[in-house]
């Protein structure tokens, strides 16, 4: 477990050598929450009001704390941070709702240190590149379990440690309660009962703390020790097939990327040929050489290995996004992660088979990913029967995900092959109060009904659930009708006459061929 | 070797020009891909292979308000192509409100399968043009079908390039205002016309006015069709008129000029 602590990055420029500190609305006026190294020279102390700052030290800058942005750059650096692993859990919040502090992240680097060549090379380099590329000065510590390497972060002298497990009784014993990670008024009972140090709670009887405190008290020690697990949550859910690339020389070109990209696919079709899936969702990460991370997701609609479908796939989301033309210095890191797999069944092929047969369904399902990622991933549909009599309600286009069939259906009744989005009123001389349409005008066109069928009454869903106090839906009358030139269409007369409505209405809803 | 005498030249002319135009569509690369004939005699006469060239792009242009007619033509159309086979059909979503989209229970009663159908909406006409190639290029469907306003000659070339290669037909609803010359193997213009009714005054068959405007090496026509779409085929409207209106019944043909 790793935990680095930073001060609070702010955004307006900041002259260093004067004094700045950050102030925060407290009761009794503005305190201040965190100060730079001349402030401190200059005697001022966290937590004290500003205008006792302002009276010790005169050429004071000021800067609202802004606890939005900070949790939001702190969520971008452990994004940054999983270039070392994929688990990287900003410390905001833990999963019981207890805060951590709002000012670093864990690394889980489990798997990940040996690539680094140790604990203390990894260390080493993160706290590099956090000097480099952010600016900021950091404390790092390397632990068997959050809890320690919270405190060790914290309250340890040296910036970077690296605790061998087991030590963790040792090393947390001389560090005061306030690394076990309490709330305040659980500390200050601490300390007024005398429990100045961690080490004089550990060798105590349990009973009488968890008769006298909140269970957290215990909880916390347990954490601390490694005596029961403490989950964290990664800032990006793991992926399930990992590959990641460091590269000695930057790279700038959509070509580079590619080429790099398809050398990380075929480790990964290794490995997923190996347990037999296929991959259905990838995420492409770039890691920038200035601490940006892009991220490119890709899903597909078939579980495939094909090397060349994923990179074309990937070839038109980069043409799609300018995430070259911000490539800055360059990416430094390029990391490709399946996050969805499916096992892909084996096609039996046909014993006779026409020539072009074979494979027309991974065809088609590579046409519809390649229309998805460069239309969008609505702009591929298919039809889909609803049992509904409403004709507009009648079916649906949702996304095409995979072929599927359209059951038969029983109607017989004539539909239209061209449907409006929204009926359209019209202007209809027909007999009152049930007579087929004679003559109507729509859209400014004059048609003279030369033949009509119908009517085919389709009433309203009484059983949908109706607001009280909107009128039910009236009861359509449908026609169809043609006109003198062949033309013909879909009317239908809304309202039944006397009982539902004293006018009826007249609407155009489709067109047949 | 004597010198070729004057007849010797016009005869080596005109076979040359015989052996030219023997070889000029499988040079263009028609005869790659079937063609969908219409089963009409009269039709299939005036095209050049026999039916619908099965590699080539064919235009199809509604008449005055028929935009419901081309559709319907389209679809028949679509439904001949053999099954099973996935088709493609590309709807840009700013016709919507003129014409409105296509009905999957409608197309259910034309004879067309809407699960086989591939519904694509695309916003302006660069992605129409690029999702057209694509289908073409994949080779996962079995026709492709668009709508498309604006197509100028360089785009055509390309898009019938891309259908010849891939020996699918493509076919493009063009709106009547906006034609240009294109590189389209058969332009057609579909028309309403009064529909076939059955004893009970009941529309029995769709039936529209067909004009083939314009066709390469073939020649022009005019016909009134109706399609039957249970049996899936076409019928000659002229054929079921009262006999006493036989002479009227609107078949025309006149040779191309040229």
């Amino acid at each position: 477990m790793l935990a680095a602590q930073a001060k609070n990055p702010s955004g307006k420029p900041v002259d260093p050598d004067r004094p700045f500190v950050l102030a925060l609305t407290a009761s009794g006026g503005p305190r201040i929450a965190a100060l730079n190294a001349a402030a401190e020279a200059a005697g001022l102390t966290p937590g004290e009001t500003l205008a006792d700052a302002r009276a010790k030290a005169d050429s004071l800058q000021v800067c609202d704390v802004d606890a939005a942005a900070d949790e939001a750059a702190l969520r971008r650096l452990a994004f940054w941070a999983t270039r070392y692993t994929p688990t990287a859990s900003p410390l905001c919040k833990d999963i019981w709702g207890a805060e951590n502090g709002a000012d670093g992240f864990f690394l889980d680097i489990e798997g990940a240190a040996h690539l680094f060549g140790g604990e203390e090379r990894l260390l080493a380099d993160l706290s590099a590149r956090l000097h480099k590329n952010f600016g900021l000065p950091a404390r790092l510590a390397v632990a068997a379990t959050p809890g320690a390497a919270w405190a060790l972060s914290r309250f340890h002298a040296a910036p970077c440690v690296v605790l061998p497990p087991g030590g963790e009784a040792a090393a947390l014993g001389p560090f005061p309660v306030e690394a076990l990670r309490l709330s305040p008024e659980t500390c200050a009972a601490l300390r007024r009962l005398g429990f100045k140090t961690v080490g004089a709670l550990l060798d105590k009887p349990r009973a009488p703390f968890a008769a006298r405190f909140p269970a957290e008290l215990l909880r916390r020690i347990d954490q601390a020790l490694g005596r029961i697990d403490e989950p964290l949550v990664p800032i990006v859910p793991p992926p399930v097939y990992h590959s990641l690339r460091y590269l000695i020389e930057p790279i700038i070109t959509q070509e580079a990327v590619i080429a790099l990209a398809r050398r990380l696919m075929h480790t990964l079709v290794q490995v997923l040929a190996r347990d037999d899936v296929g991959a259905r969702a990838l995420r492409l990460s770039l890691y920038n050489v200035d601490g940006a991370v892009e991220t490119i997701d890709i899903g597909l609609t078939l579980p495939t290995r094909d090397v060349a479908h994923v990179l074309r796939l990937l070839d038109l989301k980069l043409d799609a996004l300018s995430a070259m033309r911000d490539a800055g210095f360059g990416f430094e890191a390029v990391g490709l992660a399946v996050t969805r797999v499916e096992p892909i069944l084996a096609r039996q092929n046909e014993l006779i088979e026409e020539a072009g047969e074979a494979g027309r369904p991974e065809r088609c399902a590579a046409l519809i990913d390649t229309l998805r990622q460069r239309l969008g991933p609505h702009s591929v549909r298919r039809f889909e029967p609803v049992a509904s009599h409403l004709p507009e309600r009648a079916e649906i286009l949702p996304p095409m995900t995979a072929p599927a069939s359209w059951p038969e259906q029983e109607t017989e009744k004539p539909r239209p092959l061209l449907i409006l989005p929204r009926a359209e009123p019209t202007e209809v001389t027909a007999l009152v109060p049930d007579g087929p349409p004679r003559r109507f005008c729509w859209r400014g066109v004059t048609y003279e009904v030369a033949g009509s069928e119908g009517p085919e009454r389709i009433g309203a869903e009484w059983w949908r659930k109706n607001d009280g106090h909107r009128a039910p839906e009236p009861t359509r009358d449908y026609y169809l009708v043609e006109d003198s030139g062949g033309r013909r269409f879909w009317l239908y007369r809304e309202g039944l006459y006397g009982r539902e409505t004293a006018a009826a209405r007249w609407f155009v809803h489709g067109l047949f061929a | 070797m004597r010198e070729p005498t004057a007849f010797s030249v016009l005869r080596n002319r005109a076979a040359v020009a015989e052996e030219l135009r023997r070889l000029l569509p499988k040079i263009e690369g028609f005869q790659r891909a079937k063609a969908i004939p219409f089963g009409l005699a009269a039709l299939d006469h005036c095209l050049p292979q026999g039916g619908l060239a099965g590699g080539a792009l064919h235009e199809i242009v509604p008449g005055e308000r028929s935009t419901a007619a081309a559709f319907g033509f389209i679809t028949a159309l679509l439904a001949r192509v053999a099954r099973p086979h996935p088709l493609f059909f590309v709807l840009p979503t700013y016709g919507r409100r003129d014409y409105g989209r296509p009905y999957g229970h409608g197309l259910a009663a034309r004879g067309l399968d809407p699960s086989r159908l591939i519904l694509v909406k695309t916003s302006h006409r660069k992605a129409t043009l690029w999702a057209l190639e694509e289908a073409l290029h994949s080779r996962a469907v079995a026709a492709v079908a668009g709508v498309i306003d604006k197509l100028d000659l360089r785009s055509s070339q390309r898009l019938q390039l891309a259908a010849a290669d891939a020996g699918l037909p493509l076919f493009l609803l063009r709106p009547a205002e906006l034609l240009e010359t294109s590189a389209a193997a058969t332009r057609w213009r579909v028309a309403a016309a009064p529909a076939t009714r059955d004893r009970f005054g009941l529309i029995a068959c769709a039936r529209w006015r067909l004009m083939l405007e314009r066709c390469r090496n073939g020649h022009a026509g005019e016909w009134t069709v109706e399609y039957d779409h249970v049996a899936h085929c076409f019928r000659l409207a002229a054929a079921l008129a009262d006999p006493a209106h036989a002479g009227g019944a609107g078949e025309k043909s006149f040779r191309q000029a040229g």
